[in-house]
């Protein structure tokens, strides 16, 4: 931890004593003079901190005039962003001072879902929400009251109510996004890719995509080192059915039948083993089960994929080979929205495996490894025993490698039939549940049984059109959050969160609210530290450093180990890269990744897929007035070839109806040769119904209410998404298309499917299961 | 002697939008106009078999800081005047807004600002380079595909990416003011984005609706009139090359 940044704390922590300015309660944090630079023709002052307008959090500085933020730029001395930040992270001074934003604490004096409101003073919200909850814990029990936290911000809070005995979280990140692939690569890799994900772009002599659209999912670090490796002339395989912007940038393009992505990778193994191509050292030293995989992967020949997936075979070993040949420095990406079609744990055990092939993990060029960074913490102890939690309760939806808190249609479910028990309260942090938990007619009709729902956000997302109270947090401009203590980089780092401005309005911190909560909840002990700034000390001090230290830098790195592989050592039973994975099969699942087909559009319908804007975050930018002038609506991509056979032009107005009759629009259409022409995409986040969101009201339509239709993924109860159909009217008229070939395809599909010739069996030598250290993992966005 | 010149690399950029929004944030440009602006080409076919012979880019548009640009030929008081660095900059104690220059430009570079009541557009953030800084788009671009700098200095990347690897400006077989912004990459997406987004015709005023809409704000403003006689001998000169790209 000798870099050169501690002798500059050092030196400002001297600084700040020689200026001989007052110190204050709160330390150093307003003793130290800010730096100032130019905007336009104005001189400035710079405070550094983390953006929140995605949950990668990037560097950033606010350019701060007379107490005003006039504009925000990426921080230089960050190691993720390196002063680069996206236009949302630009336009966040728009988010900042949004007109729409939630101002003061309301309550419900209407109807649900008729907006009208009650101004009241915190006190007054925050005793009426405790006191019902408490009226609620006392009638049902703690298991009654269910929240759905988002961000770092909520984690706060939902420590205090899980200390108060609450024990249904239902956590998005894992259940909506990125939950079977972090759960295939711990049972394959005994650790997830990270988040940010271990990726080592930079290196990487060929990356491949799968499903990603790196670019318009923009996360800066990772777009910044994708574009380097472009520059450098990396090799670029893209998996979409969609020309997305990264497939415009590839040398193959794999315009995949959408669902039969693991067919591909299966063949991409088989090849590589076939061919003698695979890492031979790297599979032999560390991983476990390669005999398995071998006899298994046989029937999974290029030939058999290219039925299955449209890809020709020769393309497929074309890629596959490159592919052995420029190992390990080959980069797999694992994804991260990987809720799909849910089987997806297994098409993310076939990517592991891919990797661990490739002997690309610890490999420049490969998935790095992470330098732990300790951090303590400002702890709200468990006061009570906890009760079971909804998914335990039921008995029936029990899936056994579920993690982090509990899948959100459990609480939708539950809340819904009173079984297995009743569900009184939710309440939701920095997330709209109604457009990232699919079926919202069901959530909506499950709040209808609510005694209590809270609502805490920046704006007035769709769930405070329901909700009792609400409560107005700040944004992370005027906030402290809990510190960022980053391990998952090739330069470890810890950065901040801190006011660039102070709260407007009434907003309130997280801490603020916590605390609040807590005492009146009457719980000693939790959250022992007097403010924000204590906190974010005392969870700093084993690295030696404190908050004045990152005041004005805002981040601090360290050197790391990337590439260490002395000690590499994997958390599976075997001790080894699980390539056929034993907990799978002690659990009765298939040990090695088989291809199951996926259920086909009917007749006349398009597969409905989705994705991201690169201006947008889902709902939470919509209402940006910067980012809704650059893509104020979204617009269903619709094939050109099916576009002319139904009469469909570019621009033309349609509705979107979905196989249960579940219409939405109108929206308009983009006619393009970029998909095809069994799927329609669109990108999530739009379609507002909150009238006091008065700026993205209405724009464009919700892929959301479009999914009426969801498939749990056996293995984590993860929640796919891409199984819903839709049809295309217009003017009144529903109409139809089918692709060439349709039937046949049908056919071939179901030819294709291949018994898995592997025993499910617990395997003799392997030790009973240690228990194994939990790794931390932090809820995150998508 | 320096001429300042920048170059977008379109196989690095991924239509972010980003550069587009530190520019509104650094000059307060006005909403739904641009300083600097980004628009997708969407996925072309180029004639081959479906679905695998797609090429898309974005096309990243500013002022081009034009080697003859016909927008300060346009402008009546000479509040438009290109800069011994190569820059071309709009002097707002000139500027009348009366937005000759805007049609002028066949870029589509400049806009009159509804408040200020000038005409504003990118100046390559000049103000910043006086400070030692960057363009500010070029600060936040988070792929580095906008690449600044100076094109007589041989050591320089734009120098480099414009010389020897051929960087080309958006120009057609009727329009070529000598522009200096400077596009890099697959010489497809190149092609692409320069047919799809060509310079159009500019417009030059004739000198009579100049007196007109000059005459007009000017005595309305009080300007006193040495500043017109001062002017005279100028517009005179412009009005010769009138015709030079129509
Ligand atoms: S990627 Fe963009 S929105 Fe996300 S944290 Fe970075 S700058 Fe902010
Ligand atoms: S791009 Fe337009 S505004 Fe810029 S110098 Fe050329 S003509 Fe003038
Ligand atoms: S910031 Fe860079 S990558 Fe983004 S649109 Fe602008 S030039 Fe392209």
């Amino acid at each position: 931890m000798s870099n050169g940044r501690l002798t500059r704390r050092q030196f400002l922590k001297g600084t700040a004593l020689v200026a001989g300015t007052t110190i204050l309660p709160t330390g150093l944090v307003r003793a130290q003079r800010r730096p100032t630079t130019w905007h336009g023709r104005e001189r400035v002052t710079e405070i550094p901190s983390t953006c929140e307008m995605c949950f990668w959090r990037c560097g950033i500085i606010g350019e701060v005039k007379d107490g005003r933020l006039v504009k925000i730029k990426g921080n230089p001395l960050h190691p993720n962003n390196r002063g680069k930040i996206c236009a949302r992270g630009n336009a966040g001074l728009k988010t900042l001072y949004d007109p729409d934003r939630l101002k003061y604490p309301l309550m419900r004096v209407g109807k649900r879902g008729e907006a009208k409101w009650r101004r009241v003073s915190w006190n007054e919200a925050l005793d009426y929400m405790v006191d019902k909850l408490k009226d609620i814990k006392s009638k049902y029990g703690p298991e009654a009251i269910a929240m759905f936290p988002h961000g770092v911000s909520s984690r706060l809070l939902k420590s205090v109510f899980a200390s108060w005995g609450v024990v249904n979280f239902a956590v998005a990140s894992f259940n909506h996004c990125k939950g079977p692939r972090d759960v295939a690569f711990k049972l394959t890799f005994g650790t997830s890719p990270g988040s940010p994900e271990r990726l080592d772009l930079p290196n990487a002599s060929m990356i491949v995509l799968i499903g990603s659209h790196l670019g318009e999912n923009i996360h800066t670090g990772q777009v910044r080192e994708f574009a380097e490796a472009i520059g450098r002339g990396a090799k670029i395989v893209v998996v979409d059915p969609r020309f997305s912007t990264a497939a415009s940038k590839a040398h193959w393009w794999l315009p995949i039948r959408p669902g039969s992505d693991t067919a591909l990778i299966l063949a991409w193994i088989n090849v590589l083993i076939e061919k003698d191509l695979y890492d031979k050292e790297f599979v032999n030293r560390y991983t476990y089960g390669f005999e398995e995989l071998k006899k298994a992967i046989k029937p999974f020949t290029p030939e058999w994929a290219e039925k299955v997936t449209d890809i020709p075979a020769s393309t497929i070993r074309e890629i596959a080979v490159e592919m052995g040949i420029r190992k390990p420095s080959v980069l797999v990406h694992p994804g991260r929205h990987t809720v799909w079609y849910g089987n997806d744990v297994q098409r993310s055990r076939a990517i592991a495996i891919l990797v661990a092939l490739l002997g690309s993990w610890g490999k420049p060029g490969g998935y790095f490894l992470p330098t732990p960074l300790k951090k303590s913490k400002c702890p709200c102890p468990k006061q009570e025993k906890p009760s079971k939690d909804v998914c335990e309760a039921s008995g029936k939806h029990i899936y056994p490698f579920h993690e982090e808190g509990v899948p959100s249609q459990c609480v939708v479910d539950a809340t819904l039939t009173g079984k297995p028990y009743p569900i009184k309260a939710w309440i939701t942090y920095g997330t709209n549940i109604i457009q990232s938990i699919p079926q919202p007619e069901r959530t909506i009709k499950a709040i209808e049984k609510l005694d209590l729902l809270v609502a805490i956000d920046i704006l007035p997302t769709d769930p405070s059109l329901y909700a009792d109270v609400i409560l107005p947090e700040a944004t992370y401009l005027e906030r402290y959050d809990l510190p960022f203590v980053v391990s998952n980089w090739t330069d470890p780092y810890v950065a901040i969160r801190q006011p660039v401005v102070k709260p407007l309005f009434q907003s309130k911190g997280p801490f603020w609210i916590a605390k609040e909560v807590s005492k009146r909840l009457g719980l000693k002990n939790c959250l022992p530290c007097n403010s924000e700034e204590e906190m974010i000390d005392k969870i700093l001090e084993p690295l030696n450093i404190s908050l004045g230290d990152l005041t004005n830098k805002g981040v601090m790195s360290f050197p790391g180990r990337p590439y260490d592989t002395s000690n590499l050592r994997f958390r599976t039973p075997t001790g080894k890269i699980e390539l056929y994975s034993t907990k799978l099969a002690a659990k009765g699942f298939s040990p090695i990744p088989v291809f199951e087909p996926v259920d086909e559009p009917p007749k006349g319908y398009f597969r409905l897929i989705y994705g991201r804007s690169p201006v947008h975050s889902f709902t939470r930018t919509v209402n940006n007035e910067w980012l809704d002038e650059i893509y104020p609506e979204n617009r269903v991509w619709l094939n050109e070839k099916a576009a002319e056979k139904m009469g469909i032009k570019d621009g033309d107005e349609v509705y979107l109806v979905n196989q249960d009759g579940v219409k939405e629009g109108p929206v308009k259409v983009f006619v393009t040769p970029g998909i095809r022409d069994d799927c329609v995409f669109i990108v999530h986040g739009f379609g507002q119904k909150n009238p006091m969101m008065r700026r993205a009201y209405n724009k464009g339509i919700s892929d959301s209410f479009l999914m009426t239709k969801i498939k749990p993924d056996p293995i984590t109860g993860t929640t796919g998404m891409r199984v819903n159909f839709v049809k295309i009217e217009k003017n009144g008229k529903l109409l139809e298309y089918t692709p060439e070939g349709y039937e046949e395809r049908l056919k071939e599909m179901k030819a294709a499917h291949v018994t898995p010739t592997i025993k499910i069996q617990k395997p003799a030598n392997v030790q009973p299961e240690q228990p194994q250290p939990q790794e931390e993992e932090e809820e995150e966005g998508c | 002697m320096t001429k300042y010149a920048m170059v977008i690399n379109v196989e690095k950029c991924v239509g972010c939008h980003a550069c587009e929004l530190a520019c509104k944030a650094e000059w307060g440009v006005a909403e739904n106009e641009h300083r600097t602006w980004v628009k997708p080409t969407y996925p072309q076919s180029l004639g081959g078999k479906g679905l695998f012979d797609l090429v898309a880019a974005f096309y990243v548009g500013q002022c081009n800081h034009c080697d003859h640009p016909t927008c300060v030929e346009a402008c009546p008081t000479g509040a438009t005047f290109k800069r011994e660095d190569g820059i071309v900059v709009v002097d707002y104690d000139l500027c009348i807004g009366c937005g000759y220059c805007v049609e002028a430009c066949p870029y589509g570079a400049r806009y009159v600002h509804p408040t200020l009541k000038k005409v504003d557009k990118c100046d390559f953030c000049a103000p910043r380079l006086e400070k030692g800084l960057e363009p500010a788009c070029v600060e936040t671009c988070i792929t580095g595909a906008k690449v600044f700098g100076d094109l007589e200095d041989p050591t320089s990347e734009v120098y480099k990416l414009v010389y020897e690897e051929g960087a080309r400006g958006i120009t057609s077989e009727e329009v070529n003011i000598g522009p200096n912004v400077y596009y890099i990459g697959d010489e497809k997406k190149v092609d692409l984005i320069i047919n799809k987004f060509p310079p159009r015709k500019p417009k030059l005023p004739t000198p009579a609706s100049i007196w007109e809409k000059l005459l007009k704000p000017l005595l309305g403003l009080g300007v006193v009139a040495s500043f017109l006689g001062a002017s005279v001998a100028y517009f005179i000169q412009l009005f010769k090359g009138e015709d030079k790209f129509e």
